[in-house]
């Protein structure tokens, strides 16, 4: 009787095929995607039927959370050829610089005072939500310790105060920011606010009106009656 | 496929030559790096790309005299009143299906709030309540029926453009068609010859946000021009009060 050989297979397999696949997936998700933005909150935005789409530059977005937290978020024109200093960092700088200025001018006995170092930082940072007051030792302090305030809804110092809506003569927190934003030089975004196209407000679709509501009081009386709403697309069906 | 297999010279051995391997490069490290990074960009993409939805709020200072207020005719006017069911600690209820409850009270024209034999009950409450529901088909339910049913003549005429609008009558031209479409359409819309609604939008404080955007969005469905978004009245409370007073929620 004969032997039956059994032939030894290598059991190798051959990855070629599979690396081959992976890299297109890793090609196809690289060219198309758009980064998730940092934000102090993750919001559902509600659905309409609008097609719209979010402008990338010139934008400023304002993000309100389930609690009432308002944060603001900048977006520079990058591709401006008329003036670099419309990009979104150099612009950050020079909102920042105006808004402060005229806190200070509004509350002498409460002046607060940034190094060039702090206002890099500011620029650096995605959306921004702090009193006046607590921007000083906030600007200070490593880029995890900011993100673990802002992520802390519960936290007095954060979101920029919308409350005390009275008139431009007396403007809160909010309304130097957004004149600020308004005012920063960069006439692109000026004419997208005229417009309504560059300001956007981002809200879950849960939050109670009345706390939007007090939002776009706000900027009633600051005399921004047009703007977006950011929504998610749905069809006539759901 | 990785292997790269070298033949030697048709059987003849080469003295001195060296014994040839077959080349074979293992693909698996590379694999693992190219999923790593695969996984990374699939969690840090946003791939639904998110809309915005333009709107225009009339400004906050006071209109003095009364003469230069709009007045809409009472004919036209309807009133939306949206609330959300909220449980205790705020979180929004939800029906059995899982929908939240987001409801829309109703009238048309005045409300009438008469109480005429001082029972505390409003007489003749015409306050209604519909919910927000996406078509069956092609047939409106809910709230977007009503708001249909009350503008049907300009939705007619916009639906006859949309049929030219499809068949690209206006130009061959996609950009040409769409821009010529949207023109027509806004003329329609502002045709006064037609009765159209004015819709007036209310929501209480404890509505949700969604709640407005889906009275927003029946604004653009239903092809409605005129409508506003006006602060909740004492006489809109009490109609809501004295409409669940009578209808209580299960």
């Amino acid at each position: 009787m004969g032997k039956v050989k059994i032939k030894r297979k290598s059991t190798l397999i051959d990855m070629t095929a599979m690396s081959d696949v992976t890299v297109l997936l890793l090609t196809f998700f690289m060219l198309t995607s758009t980064f998730l933005q940092k934000e102090p909150v993750t919001v559902m935005t509600p659905s309409s039927v609008s097609e719209e789409k979010v402008p990338v530059a010139n934008l400023t977005q304002i993000l309100v959370s389930p609690e009432g937290k308002v944060f603001i978020s900048l977006a520079g024109d990058p591709d401006s050829k008329e003036n670099p200093d419309w990009g979104t960092e150099p612009m950050r700088i020079a909102v920042l610089e105006r808004a402060v200025s005229e806190y200070n001018r509004l509350h002498p006995s409460k002046q607060i005072k940034l190094s060039p170092q702090q206002k890099l930082t500011f620029s650096k940072i995605n959306a921004f939500g702090v009193p006046f007051q607590a921007l000083p030792s906030f600007l200070s302090l490593s880029q995890l310790d900011q993100d673990k305030i802002m992520q802390d809804m519960t936290r007095a110092d954060v979101g920029i105060p919308v409350n005390d809506n009275r008139d431009l003569d007396h403007p809160n927190e909010f309304q130097i920011w957004m004149r600020a934003i308004y005012n920063s030089g960069n006439d692109n975004l000026q004419s997208a606010m005229k417009k309504g196209e560059g300001i956007a407000v981002k809200a879950d679709r849960g939050t109670e009106y009345r706390i939007v509501q007090n939002v776009l009081d706000n900027l009633q009386t600051l005399k921004m009656n047009r703007f977006s709403i950011m929504t998610a697309l749905k069809t006539e069906q759901d | 496929m990785a292997q790269i297999e070298q033949s030697d010279n048709k059987g003849k051995k080469k003295k001195g030559a060296q014994k040839k391997m077959a080349i074979h490069v293992d693909f698996t490290p590379m694999v693992d790096m190219n999923m790593l990074l695969i996984t990374f960009f699939m969690l840090c993409t946003t791939m639904i790309k998110s809309q915005t939805l333009s709107i225009s709020l009339p400004t906050n200072e006071k209109v003095e005299n009364e003469a230069q207020m709009n007045k809409a005719k009472e004919s036209e006017a309807i009133t939306l009143i949206l609330t959300t069911d909220r449980d205790e600690n705020g979180r929004i209820k939800k029906d059995d299906e899982g929908n939240e409850l987001n409801t829309v009270f109703y009238y048309f024209g005045q409300p009438q709030i008469a109480d005429e034999n001082h029972d505390g009950i409003i007489d003749d409450n015409n306050i209604k309540a519909e919910r927000f529901i996406g078509n069956d088909g092609s047939v409106q339910r809910g709230i977007r029926k009503i708001l249909h049913d009350r503008n049907k003549q300009v939705l007619a005429k916009i639906d006859a453009l949309k049929a030219d609008w499809r068949d690209k009558k206006f130009s061959p031209n996609k950009d040409i068609n769409d821009s010529i479409y949207q023109a027509r359409a806004k003329e329609i819309r502002n045709d006064s010859t037609l009765t159209r609604p004015v819709v007036v939008i209310k929501a209480t404080p404890q509505a949700s946000w969604e709640s407005l955007i889906g009275a927003l969005d029946e604004m653009q469905i239903n092809q409605i021009a005129r409508y506003q978004i006006d602060n909740i009245t004492t006489v809109d409370s009490a109609l809501i009060i004295d409409y669940l007073k009578k209808n209580p929620r299960k």
